[in-house]
């Protein structure tokens, strides 16, 4: 068995030395510029990049699963003061005002702004919250089988609210208008708005070092195991392709 | 000559998705089977939708200019200001920085976003003479800039909950923030519909076009 499935490789590394003679050959092609590449993954630690337009087709970042399992828990325990707690605080004479997450959406609400007031809940609380969430089943629920087909549609959920969480730009928001308001009348910073910078950062982190491939690949592995234990040794090489 | 191999050509198809590669089908369209995403060769009606959704944005800039986005109200008066205005008046209370914030977020991105989607439109429709670089440059910064135009609504809805002691001072919020809004959000889907692959198909036919040109001179057949 050992003996065969060097051979495999072997054969693999000499057709990737040939250059693009087959199609068969073809592992991923840039999905800027539609170039073929013989190459899917980065190697630990690098990126791969179309070397025809130079967009980054994949990065592949170390232990990439677990990173992303921490850092999306702790963004969803940050999330609960940074929606909670009030972020700023404007006052005037003997009159204060505070300002949360939430409050800002329930007074445009009020005013009949609906489109404005749902546009702005949607990226600054549903987006955040939903790529926490989303992470967080990715990369635990990738550990069982059982859990693949769910997995998959996280993915895609995952892939299209990506975009739309904005805590950063919220966060220049709040900078804007500190600034703005600050010769009206006196501002000061809460702790609800520490928690939520943490949270923008480790929004960010957690982008960053979640890598869909690894998790694809993960499931991948649990199909194949699943395919040979169900049919058996016979059907060991067809998993193993 | 040695042109690079391109997927749709060699009969592959790239799941945008997952980013899978696939073998092409005979059919339109298929699922893709890692992912479960419908796919297609290219993105389907990529250049009609993206002009559609470029000139709803240019049309919707006009009254997210025009009508006032927000009104500070302090003892009682206050002027609503538009995105121009609240500009110029942050630029004239010293606060410089600040301004090139909001200038930069709020008029110079949405607009450099929507003359980017036309030329990139134009570069695929009328085989406009731009190296594909250059155009997958316009491409990035255009899908890069995007959602800072958001930066004004969320001011406004911090500003509106922060500033509300009722005679005293007050903000609230204009008509135009809701045209502004869906300027941001359809120039965003715009992005998203164009297929920057169709930039290098174009360039490809190009190529195509002029070595066989070249070659009809070489032989001395052309006049």
């Amino acid at each position: 068995m050992g003996h065969e499935s060097r051979q495999g490789t072997q054969s693999e590394q000499s057709g990737r030395g040939d250059g693009p003679a087959h199609g068969a050959l073809w592992k991923r092609a840039c999905h800027q510029c539609d170039l073929l590449l013989t190459r899917a993954h980065a190697p630990v630690g690098q990126r791969l990049i179309c070397p025809r337009c130079g967009a980054t087709l994949h990065r592949n970042m170390d232990r990439s699963v677990a990173h992303t399992a921490a850092l999306s828990l702790s963004g969803l325990l940050l999330f609960v003061p940074s929606a909670t707690l009030p972020l700023l605080e404007f006052s005037l004479f003997s009159f204060g005002a505070e300002n949360t997450l939430i409050n800002g959406v329930q007074s445009l609400f009020g005013a009949g702004y609906i489109w404005l007031a749902s546009l702005v809940l949607f990226c600054s609380v549903v987006a955040p919250l939903g790529k926490f969430l989303l992470l967080a089943f990715i990369s635990w629920g990738s550990a069982w089988a059982r859990m693949a087909k769910p997995v998959a549609r996280a993915l895609r959920w995952y892939h299209h609210l990506q975009e739309w969480g904005m805590l950063d730009v919220y966060m220049l928001g709040i900078l804007v208008a500190l600034v703005k308001m600050s010769d009206l009348g006196k501002m000061s910073v809460e702790p609800g708005l520490y928690c939520f910078v943490a949270m923008m950062v480790v929004s960010s982190a957690a982008t960053v070092s979640f890598d869909a491939e690894t998790v694809w690949a993960r499931i991948a592995r649990h199909r194949a195991d699943a395919g040979k234990a169900g049919v058996g040794n016979g059907a060991e090489a067809e998993g193993a392709q | 000559m040695n042109r690079p191999a391109r997927a749709l050509s060699q009969g592959f198809w790239t799941c945008l998705g997952c980013r899978n590669l696939v073998r092409a089908p005979q059919a339109d369209s298929c699922l893709c089977p890692r992912c479960g995403a419908r796919m297609h060769g290219r993105v389907d009606g990529s250049i009609m939708l993206t002009w559609a959704l470029t000139i709803t944005g240019a049309l919707l800039l006009i009254p997210a200019n025009v009508l006032p986005v927000m009104t500070v109200i302090y003892l009682g008066s206050g002027d609503p200001s538009t995105i121009v205005g609240g500009t110029l008046e942050l630029y004239h209370a010293g606060l410089w920085g600040i301004a090139l914030i909001v200038f930069v977020a709020s008029i110079a991105v949405p607009v450099m976003k929507l003359v980017g989607l036309v030329i990139l439109c134009l570069i695929v429709q009328r085989r406009w003479d731009v190296s594909p670089r250059q155009a997958m440059r316009i491409y990035r910064v255009v899908n890069a800039i995007g959602r800072w135009s958001l930066l004004d609504l969320f001011m406004i809805s911090i500003l509106v909950a922060l500033v509300d002691m009722g005679a005293i001072a007050e903000v609230a919020a204009g008509a135009g923030s809701t045209a502004f809004a869906t300027v941001v959000v359809v120039t965003m889907l715009a992005v998203r519909a164009f297929d920057p692959r169709l930039v290098w198909d174009v360039y490809e036919e190009k190529v195509t076009a002029a070595s066989a040109h070249a070659e009809g001179n070489s032989h001395g057949e052309n006049g």
